[in-house]
C-alpha cells in the first residue's frame, strides 16, 4: 500500500486495536482529569481516552524534550570520572496529538538534526509512533491556518485520523503506520470519495472559525528589514513580565539550560538540561555581569526575530509558530504579547 | 538495552591536567591531554576553535584554545576565575581531570592570509585565542609580510604569557608593542589604551589583515579606528563571545540574530558582524 493511502475505520474498531496495542506498548493519549482538564499521559485501556478536548494546555513537545532531562550521570573517583549516558527510550505510541503540535515536532526535528545531532531528542522521536487527530473544531485561540500548522496535515504523522462521526478517515503516512493497523488487526475499508469530501467540508468549516487576523506576512517583512520602530519594542518591553510562559508553552521553542546536581559528598551526580527562556533576564548574562539583552524590550525583540524573521524561516524551513494559541492563554501581559497580538500590532504600525 | 554513549553530543571526554601556570592573580593556563590515548592521538584542532570544559558537579564553560595546533598531543586553555566553573578549575592540581568536549566552532583563516601583512590587536585575556594563531604563523614566519602584535592590559601584572611577551619583544622579525592603562614603578613601555599604539607602527593598509580579540569595548574602538584607517571590512577579523551552554548550536544562549556563536563562530569578519541584527 502506498504511503499516502487513505482508509476508513469504525471508531470502536480503531480503539479496540489501540487497546490491544496497549498490552505490549506504552500508549500516551488524552485523558480527562477529575477537575475536567484534559492532559496527555500513559493509559492502560482505551476507555480512559477522551475525545472531549481541543488541546492540552502544555505542548506535547514535553514527551520528546522533557522539561528536565538527564544528559549523563557521573561518578568522580580518584584520577578519573565514570560517565554514563541515559538509556535508549522504549518504543511507544502517541495517540491524539493535534496537527499544530505535530507541526511543532517537525520544527524541532529539523532543529535537533543539523551539524550536531541531538540523539536524546531524535531517539525519542524515532521510537514513538504518531497517531494524530486532525481538528474539526478550533478553540477561539486557534490560528493554525495562518502558520501552516493545521487543521489537517499532509505529512509528519504515521497515521492521521479525521473524525467523521461514526468512523475515522485514516491517512497512512508511513510504513510504521500501516504496520500498526496490520499488527493490531484494525479492520480497514478503502476510503470512498464521499469520505474525503466530508473531510474537506469539515476543514472549510473549521477554517472559518479561526482567528482571522494573525497573518504573519507583514510582521515577517517588518522584522526582517528592521523596520519596526524602537518605540513599538519599548512599549512591548514595558508590558512584558519576562515570565517565560510564552516560550515554555510554544511547540517550536527549545532553548535549554544545563546544570549539574550532586548527591552530597559522594562525588556522584547528574548533568541535566531543563527548559530555559530567552525572555528571562539571565538568559544572556555572562559571568562578568555583562548582559547583552538586559532589557525586556531586547528580549521581546529577540523572541519575535527568532519566530518571524526571514533569516530564521529560511534556516528552519518554517516560521517559529504553528498557531496553537497557547501563548494567548498564558501571556500575563493582558494578552498583548502573544503571536497574533504582536503580529497585529506590527501590521498596524505602518 | 543499548545506550547513547557513542552518539551523545553532550557527553565529555576525560582530560588530565599536565601543567598549570599562574599567569596573573586571577588567570591560569592549563595544559591538558585526553585520558584516552587513542582519542588523544586523533585529537586535532584549529586556531580559533574552542572546547567546553567540565568540572563534574559544578558545570561546564567554553574556552578558546591558547596553544599551537601543531603541538603534539597536548593543548592549553587560559582561564580567568570569574564564575563558578572557572573558580572550581583554579583549585585543581596537575594530575586532576576535567571533562572536555571539542574542538568546537569555526577557525581563523591561516592559509588564506599567507603573503599578507599581519596585525594583531589583543586586550587582556583576549590574547590567548589569538596566540593559537600567532604560534603557527610564527612557525611559518617567511610566508607573511610585516608582522605586528599590539597588546594592551590594565596593569603590567595583568598581562598573560609574560615570558613569551619578552621573547616576542626580542625577536627581530616581528614588531611587538605593549601598553598598560595603569603602569607600576618598573614599567618602561607604553601607557594608554591599545589603540594609542596604532600611531607607533607603519601599516600598509591594503595588504594587511587585522585580527583583534579582547573586551567588547576595546574591540569596538579598535574596529572603529581600523575602519577610519581604511581597512576593508572583510580584512578585520574578530571573535564574538556570548554566554554559552551547549557549544553545539542547540541550547540557544549564544544566538545573535540567526547565527550561533558556537557553531557559526566564534570567528567572524567585521563584514559578517556588521550584518548581525544585534551587536
Amino acid at each position: 500500500m502506498q504511503a499516502s493511502a487513505k482508509v476508513t475505520v469504525a471508531k470502536h474498531d480503531f480503539l479496540e486495536g489501540l487497546g490491544r496495542c496497549m498490552k505490549e506498548t506504552t500508549v500516551i493519549a488524552p485523558v480527562k482529569m477529575k477537575d475536567g482538564e484534559v492532559t496527555f499521559e500513559p493509559v492502560r485501556t482505551a476507555k480512559q481516552i477522551t475525545f472531549d478536548y481541543v488541546n492540552d494546555h502544555d505542548p506535547l513537545k514535553r514527551f520528546f524534550m522533557p522539561a528536565r532531562e538527564e544528559l549523563f550521570s557521573f561518578q568522580n573517583a580518584r584520577g578519573k570520572a565514570l560517565l554514563k549516558s541515559p538509556p535508549l527510550p522504549k518504543p511507544r505510541v502517541l495517540f491524539g496529538i493535534r496537527s499544530c503540535d505535530l507541526q511543532g515536532l517537525a520544527h524541532l526535528d529539523h532543529f535537533f538534526q543539523g551539524a550536531f545531532e541531538d540523539q536524546l531528542y531524535l531517539q525519542r522521536r524515532k521510537s514513538t509512533l504518531i497517531i494524530s487527530l486532525a481538528c474539526n473544531e478550533p478553540l477561539d485561540t486557534c490560528f493554525c491556518i495562518c502558520c501552516n500548522g493545521g487543521p489537517f496535515l499532509e505529512s509528519g504523522f504515521d497515521l492521521q485520523l479525521t473524525d467523521l462521526g461514526e468512523s475515522f478517515l485514516v491517512d497512512i503516512g508511513s510504513r510504521a503506520g500501516r504496520k500498526f493497523l496490520d499488527d493490531w488487526k484494525v479492520p480497514c475499508q478503502t476510503a470512498k470519495r464521499k469520505d474525503e469530501q466530508l473531510r474537506q467540508a469539515l476543514m472549510h468549516k473549521c477554517d472559518e472559525k479561526m482567528i482571522p487576523t494573525a497573518y504573519l506576512a507583514k510582521a515577517c517583512i517588518q522584522i526582517t528589514n528592521n523596520r519596526v520602530r524602537e518605540e513599538v519594542w519599548d512599549e512591548m518591553g514595558a508590558e512584558c513580565f519576562s515570565c517565560g510562559g510564552c516560550t515554555h508553552v510554544c511547540p517550536c521553542c527549545s532553548c535549554f539550560d544545563v546544570f549539574d546536581c550532586t548527591e552530597g559528598e559522594t562525588g556522584q551526580g547528574t548533568r541535566y538540561r531543563c527548559w530555559d527562556s530567552c525572555q528571562y533576564s539571565g538568559f544572556t548574562r555572562e559571568a562578568s555581569g555583562h548582559n547583552p539583552r538586559a532589557k525586556a524590550k531586547e528580549r521581546v525583540k529577540r523572541r519575535f526575530y527568532h519566530k518571524l524573521s526571514y533569516a530564521y524561516i529560511q534556516q528552519d524551513g518554517h516560521p517559529g509558530c504553528v498557531g496553537c494559541g497557547r501563548c494567548i492563554t498564558v501571556c500575563e501581559a493582558f494578552q498583548q504579547l502573544d503571536v497574533p497580538a504582536v503580529v497585529k500590532r506590527l501590521r498596524r504600525d505602518g | 538495552m543499548g545506550n547513547l554513549r557513542m552518539e551523545n553530543i553532550y557527553l565529555p571526554d576525560l582530560a588530565l591536567i599536565d601543567r598549570i601556570v599562574d599567569e596573573t592573580s586571577d588567570t591560569k593556563t592549563f595544559t591538558l591531554h585526553l585520558a584516552d590515548a587513542a582519542k588523544n592521538r586523533r585529537f586535532r584542532f584549529k586556531s580559533g576553535q574552542f572546547v567546553e570544559a567540565t568540572v563534574f558537579g559544578v558545570g561546564e564553560a567554553p574556552f578558546g584554545f591558547a596553544s599551537n595546533p601543531h603541538s603534539p598531543r597536548q593543548f592549553d586553555i587560559t582561564v580567568r576565575a570569574v564564575g563558578a566553573v572557572t573558580h572550581a578549575m583554579h583549585v585543581l592540581k596537575p594530575g586532576d581531570y576535567l571533562g572536555i568536549r571539542g574542538p568546537l566552532g569555526n577557525n581563523f583563516p591561516l592559509d588564506e592570509v599567507t603573503g599578507q601583512d599581519i596585525l594583531f590587536i589583543a586586550g587582556g585575556i583576549g590574547l590567548p585565542p589569538l596566540k593559537s594563531l600567532i604560534d603557527p604563523m610564527l612557525d611559518r614566519r617567511a610566508e607573511f609580510g610585516q608582522f605586528i602584535i599590539l597588546y594592551g592590559a590594565r596593569t603590567p601584572a595583568d598581562r598573560v604569557y609574560k615570558p613569551l611577551l619578552q621573547e616576542w619583544r626580542n625577536r627581530g622579525d616581528i614588531q611587538f608593542l605593549q601598553t598598560v592603562d595603569t603602569p607600576d614603578a618598573e614599567w618602561k613601555d607604553h601607557v594608554g589604551v591599545v589603540t594609542t599604539l596604532f600611531e607607533k607602527v607603519k601599516l600598509d593598509i591594503k595588504r594587511t589583515v587585522a585580527f583583534t580579540c579582547g573586551p567588547p569595548i576595546m574591540i569596538r574602538f579598535v574596529i572603529q579606528d581600523l575602519l577610519t584607517m581604511g581597512f576593508a571590512e572583510d580584512r578585520i577579523i574578530s571573535t564574538l563571545e556570548r554566554y554559552m551552554k551547549c557549544g553545539v548550536g542547540k541550547c540557544g544562549h549564544c544566538a545573535i540574530g540567526h547565527k550561533y556563536i558556537c557553531v557559526d563562530g566564534p570567528v567572524f569578519s567585521y563584514r559578517q558582524i556588521k550584518r548581525l541584527p544585534e551587536r
